[in-house]
């Protein structure tokens, strides 16, 4: 389901014309970039997170850090949203793990995963699923840039293959099979033990 | 098997993630039906996807809940380039555009730039190449300055005082330097003569050029600049061109020193920079008739006046005398203001 609901096509030209005005301290520039992407990077957040809390803090990081670092971005490498979408990832799965070590630390449990969700795992939610979603989330952030972008594309801003290998500038078939690879790498991320008749069955 | 093998599983990953245009996601339910080992592994797929997604409902319950504070606070981040008059706004820009940058060079500050200066050095030289205007303006030197003896060539003052104030910061570190670069240029775009076009209309006299102040505000934003890409390059950033409107002020103000610089004699040329409206100049003698033209980007343009492009090297279209358009190239080149 696209978390996303403004933007459409990525254009090079357009994202370079806005880290330019960033670059240059217009602050309209930022408010742009907040308006279209503000509802996906709270949305990754609150995916990875669970907590419409920290999908807050997280988004303030994210665009705090466009604004105060926007070298840290460069049109050459990539869209603007797929950058903010692995940064928003990239921090909620930091909060999610300084969360866990906190409850750790503090020793409330020795398991600090029970204490992950800071609103109690959902009615469909038990905690062994959200041990295996934060392996996940931790797996994803660390997939290979070419695989992570097309996966953000997909899931988090609910493009078909096809919109996503036109905003990558690949092929479809290099989108296909770039999802299909990723996903085989996160699902094994969480197989315990490897079954031996899906290793088969590539 | 009726159905295609290979192409579904081809599809999996992208079925899995909901991500399969309509027309598609009915051929993959059929092929499931009739293949065990094509059915495992999509089964195997959309769990992950089911656990990387949570809960139902979850994502997207919460993530519309929208606090307005989150872009204010991001805002604090970093100061937005100030508002000032128009003059002051390409300095202003190109403040905010080296405080940008300077947030990259933690580690790397003595990443050799230009001349002998490495990036330290490069911000102490625009410290004190803002001097000079910060002066006449009424604000007080950062770091204390020896006696110029009466009758010293701007020049010869000039490369003392720049001279003396990086040996000066050098000793202090690179965020002291920041700091006090960073001070004057605020205290500069504060005063009354960036934000009142009329009080920056007096011309006076700067590092050997008489402008209205104003221009001496573009001056600067240009200087800025050109050092903030200096920077850039020595650290393998690409700094962006400033913003347009500002690009062209800076291009209209070159357009007239070399204009001033070349005189009534030379041969004329007819001058255009690509992109502008009515960015169309006869330079030199008016008295003749055209002898070449030449056309240049503005980007190159401004990195030609600041020395920044051998005169050879420009990347330029002209036609008819060679000699009448290496005599402008050359010129250019030889403002060397910054």
């Amino acid at each position: 389901m696209p978390l996303e609901t403004t933007g459409t096509s990525v254009e090079p030209a357009a994202d370079a014309e806005l880290q330019r005005r960033l670059v240059y301290g217009d602050e309209s520039a930022l408010t742009e970039a907040y308006a279209a992407y503000s509802g996906l990077v709270r949305g990754v957040a609150v995916r990875v997170t669970r907590s419409p809390a920290a999908a807050e803090d997280v988004a303030q990081e994210v665009f705090a850090q466009l604004w105060s670092r926007p070298y840290g971005f460069d049109a050459r490498r990539g869209s603007l949203r797929t950058w903010l979408s692995v940064l928003a990832h990239r921090r909620a799965v930091d909060w999610v793990r300084s969360e866990a070590r906190h409850r750790k630390a503090a020793g409330a449990d020795d398991s600090a995963l029970q204490a992950i969700p800071d609103t109690g795992p959902g009615p469909d939610e038990t905690v062994v699923d959200r041990e295996r979603s934060l392996l996940l989330h931790s797996a994803l952030a660390e997939l290979p840039q070419s695989q992570r972008e097309v996966v953000h594309l997909a899931f988090f801003a609910g493009r078909t293959y096809r919109q996503a290998a036109v905003e990558l500038g690949i092929p479809e078939g290099t989108a296909k099979t770039r999802l299909r690879s990723a996903l085989r790498k996160l699902a094994e991320s969480v197989a315990d033990p490897p079954d031996p008749a899906l290793e088969r069955g590539a | 098997m009726t159905t295609d093998h290979d192409g579904v599983r081809e599809l999996l990953g992208a079925w899995a993630f909901g991500a399969l245009r309509p027309e598609e996601e009915r051929s993959v339910p059929r092929h499931l039906a009739e293949c065990e080992s094509c059915a495992a592994e999509a089964e195997r797929l959309r769990e992950t996807v089911r656990l990387l997604d949570g809960p139902r409902g979850t994502a997207m319950s919460n993530g519309s809940g929208e606090s307005g504070g989150v872009l204010a606070l991001a805002l604090r981040a970093r100061p937005a380039a100030p508002r000032v008059a128009a003059h002051a706004a390409p300095y202003a820009a190109a403040v905010a555009g080296l405080q940008a940058l300077v947030r990259e060079l933690d580690g790397r500050w003595s990443t050799p730039v230009v001349h002998d200066w490495d990036a330290h050095a490069t911000v102490a030289h625009l410290l004190a190449a803002d001097e000079p205007l910060a002066l006449c303006l009424g604000l007080d030197a950062r770091v204390p300055a020896s006696a110029v003896p009466e009758g010293t060539r701007w020049e010869e003052a000039w490369n003392t005082r720049t001279a003396e104030m990086i040996a000066h910061e050098l000793a202090r570190t690179p965020e002291e330097t920041v700091a006090d670069w960073s001070a004057q240029a605020g205290a500069l775009l504060a005063t009354p003569e960036a934000r009142d076009p009329e009080r920056a209309a007096h011309a006076t006299t700067l590092m050997g050029i008489r402008l209205p102040v104003a221009d001496h505000f573009l001056v600067r934003g240009f200087e800025t600049w050109i050092h903030t890409d200096d920077i850039g390059r020595a650290l393998g950033l690409a700094v962006p061109p400033p913003p347009e409107e500002h690009l062209w002020q800076l291009v209209r103000l070159a357009v007239r020193i070399l204009d001033l610089a070349l005189g009534t004699t030379a041969p004329p040329v007819l001058f255009a920079v690509a992109g502008g409206e009515d960015a169309q100049w006869v330079l030199g003698s008016e008295d003749e008739p055209v002898r070449a033209e030449l056309v240049l980007e503005p980007v190159d343009f401004c990195l030609l006046v600041g020395g920044r492009y051998a005169p050879e090297e420009v990347p330029r279209g002209a036609t008819g005398d060679e000699g009448a358009v290496r005599n402008v190239l050359e010129r250019a080149a030889a403002l060397s203001w910054l």
